[in-house]
């Protein structure tokens, strides 16, 4: 089989990136989880005999954080990626700690297709892939759904294809 | 090796109360398991209720205007009748027996009834076990364990231990496709681990030693410093160990390896014994670990990853799947050609980490390196604790190349291949980049081609 990748982690042909809505999808959760940092800062303002210092800390550590993973955001997802081959499914991730998979269709046990409310809200689902190791982390985000259940149809059909038991 | 019959080893204790074998319930064939099961179970809780009595229970019963000892006995009374009532109740709704299609069918379940059915053919592992107490009335569970994630087997607990063998037998006979009333298959035995070397071993294995060193070190600083701090210390980091290896042994003593047609036995125990016999072919990945101090007698362990074995064992946590605890190096590898025939460590060629691997390991990386051959893979790491993987590429489930931010620097990668959940894992670390990636592309056909000649179901039946 030819190389797709002369490199595990550049992308080249034959690969599929996921839908950048999936960075709204998860820049959406990530403000909905900083309104609770927000809700901190107020009541640390409201209350009485707290220097003001300290609301101004917590309010700049958050607006550093928010403003970091909201960038990282873009960069991980833009780190996904999936090919499918012959016989396999390559499924890769990550930027500092990076990650390549390579499952055998035959060696699938079952296929996940899920999708969180702000997923649905903005069109976005998961596809992940089961085999008979906990260790196999074969999860691509961020599909259309149409695109996720055409990627899990196909993928359940090679799998049933090549199936050999254990 | 003593001249003890190895089907002997781990025997019922007996103790005068060996209760008769009880036969089939109804005319379908459905089974029970013994009906002094539920005494059984009360006896079993009985420590726990001592414990609980003495600690508390007995205080606050005798506020109620009860001797604290009067208060005591009442609760373990009352602790006990409600094990042996539930058991009953269990005892009643618990049915076992094979189906038309040879499958093991089991209803269970009081509040919440369920109806299972294991498919034999997918059968891992089937244990024999004899808890301390069921072993005081001969008694034995039997637990058959197929292929699934999360909880897929079944544990019939109890039956007289005669039972529990022609129960198991009956399970691998239907397993491999041949006639159910085989009988026992004859066994081999293959290697006995004697009790010194077991005792020897687990006190010398690497995490203990460091441990018990430790607390040398700070039971040193606490005289010399005549201050009570380190002595807490000492004792967590003295008495862990040497809990770890107290129970280890208990369990693993008498230690027996055997080879039968329907797969490898191994029986093992003091107080609580038990017998695991596994299929041909059902060994997912294989691991030999060498600590540093068992290199004197060249002594290794070998471990093993069996699909559903160990994985979410309620007993005990993870526990380990072992074919031997230790054992000289040459016994180990021939275990290791039983369950791998064909396998032939010293004609593997080794493609090692580059050498500025060192700046990212500089302990290990002397030691890594990754072979294959037309049946396996292999990985080797570790200096001071040597661990050896094994996998058949026809079990490799999926290939993994992951690298750090160390690692990018260097321009290195590890490589993963993965197994069934266990105590085994198959990592190179910290291979050149591009080779781990090469590796990987490999292994994966390897893997899809590997799985053409997969015999495991219905060993027997070719």
């Amino acid at each position: 089989m030819a190389d797709l990748t002369h490199d595990a982690f550049t992308y080249e042909e034959g690969w599929t990136a996921v839908s950048p809505r999936l960075v709204t999808a998860r820049r959406i959760s990530l403000a909905l989880t900083y309104l609770f940092v927000v809700v901190i800062v107020v009541v640390l303002l409201v209350v009485p005999d707290v220097p003001v210092w300290v609301p101004l800390l917590v309010a700049g550590i958050g607006v550093v954080t928010f403003v970091w993973l909201w960038w990282l955001i873009g960069r991980r997802v833009r780190s996904f990626g999936y090919a499918e081959r012959g016989d396999d499914l390559l499924v890769g991730s990550g930027i500092m700690f990076r990650r390549l998979v390579i499952v055998p269709y035959g060696r699938m046990q079952l296929v996940d297709v899920k999708a969180g409310p702000i997923d649905r809200m903005l069109g976005v689902t998961t596809v992940q892939l089961h085999t008979a190791a906990a260790t196999t982390d074969a999860t691509i985000p961020g599909l259309e759904p149409g695109v996720a259940a055409a990627l899990r149809d196909r993928l359940a059909a090679r799998g049933e294809e090549r199936s050999a038991g254990l | 090796m003593s001249g003890q019959d190895p089907s002997r080893i781990g025997d019922d204790l007996g103790l005068g109360l060996t209760v008769p074998d009880i036969g089939p319930v109804d005319a379908s064939g459905r089974r029970r398991v013994h009906p002094i099961t539920p005494v059984v179970q009360g006896v079993s809780i009985l420590p726990f209720a001592v414990f609980l009595a003495f600690v508390s229970g007995g205080g606050i019963l005798s506020r109620l205007g009860l001797g604290a000892f009067a208060g005591a006995v009442v609760l373990i009374l009352l602790i006990v009748g409600v094990v042996i009532a539930f058991g009953y109740l269990r005892w009643r709704i618990l049915t076992y027996w094979f189906d038309g299609d040879g499958d093991l069918r089991v209803d269970s379940g009081v509040l919440t009834r369920k109806e299972r059915r294991l498919q034999l053919s997918r059968l891992q592992a089937v244990d024999v076990s004899q808890p301390f107490f069921a072993r005081l009335f001969s008694m034995a569970e039997l637990r058959v364990e197929v292929a699934g994630s999360g909880d897929s087997r079944v544990k019939l607990q109890y039956l007289t231990l005669a039972q529990a063998r022609a129960l198991r037998n009956e399970v691998l006979a239907r397993s491999a496709g041949i006639h159910e009333d085989a009988g026992e298959a004859p066994e081999d035995l293959l290697a006995k681990v004697p009790a010194r070397d077991l005792a020897v071993s687990l006190l010398l294995r690497t995490r203990t030693v460091t441990l018990l060193l430790l607390s040398a070190g700070f039971l040193t600083i606490t005289v010399m410093t005549e201050g009570w701090g380190g002595l807490i210390l000492a004792v967590v980091t003295g008495g862990v160990p040497i809990l770890i290896v107290v129970s280890e042994f208990l369990r693993y003593y008498g230690f027996a390896v055997s080879e039968a047609p329907d797969g490898l036995r191994t029986r093992f125990g003091l107080l609580r014994t038990e017998t695991r016999t596994v299929p041909p072919g059902r060994v997912q990945s294989i691991e030999l670990v060498e600590p540093l101090l068992w290199r004197h007698w060249s002594w290794v362990r070998v471990r093993v990853n069996i699909a559903g074995v160990g994985s979410d064992d309620n007993n005990n946590g993870k526990t380990e799947t072992l074919i031997t605890p230790v054992a000289p190096r040459g016994e180990a590898i021939a275990l290791v050609h039983r369950l791998l025939p064909g396998l032939d460590f010293d004609a593997l060629e080794w493609r090692s980490a580059p050498r500025r691997c060192r700046r990212r390991s500089p302990i290990q990386w002397r030691r890594i390196a990754v072979a294959w051959d037309a049946v396996v893979l292999a990985t080797r790491r570790g200096r001071i604790t040597r661990r050896l993987a094994v996998i058949p590429h026809a079990r490799t489930q999926s290939v993994r190349v992951t690298q750090g931010p160390w690692e990018r620097a260097l321009d290195l990668a590890s490589l993963h291949v993965d197994t069934t959940p266990g105590p085994v894992s198959v990592t190179a670390p910290h291979l050149d980049a591009s080779a781990a990636w090469h590796v990987a592309q490999e292994q994966a056909d390897r893997a899809h081609r590997g799985r053409g000649s997969d015999t495991s179901t219905h060993w027997a039946a070719h």
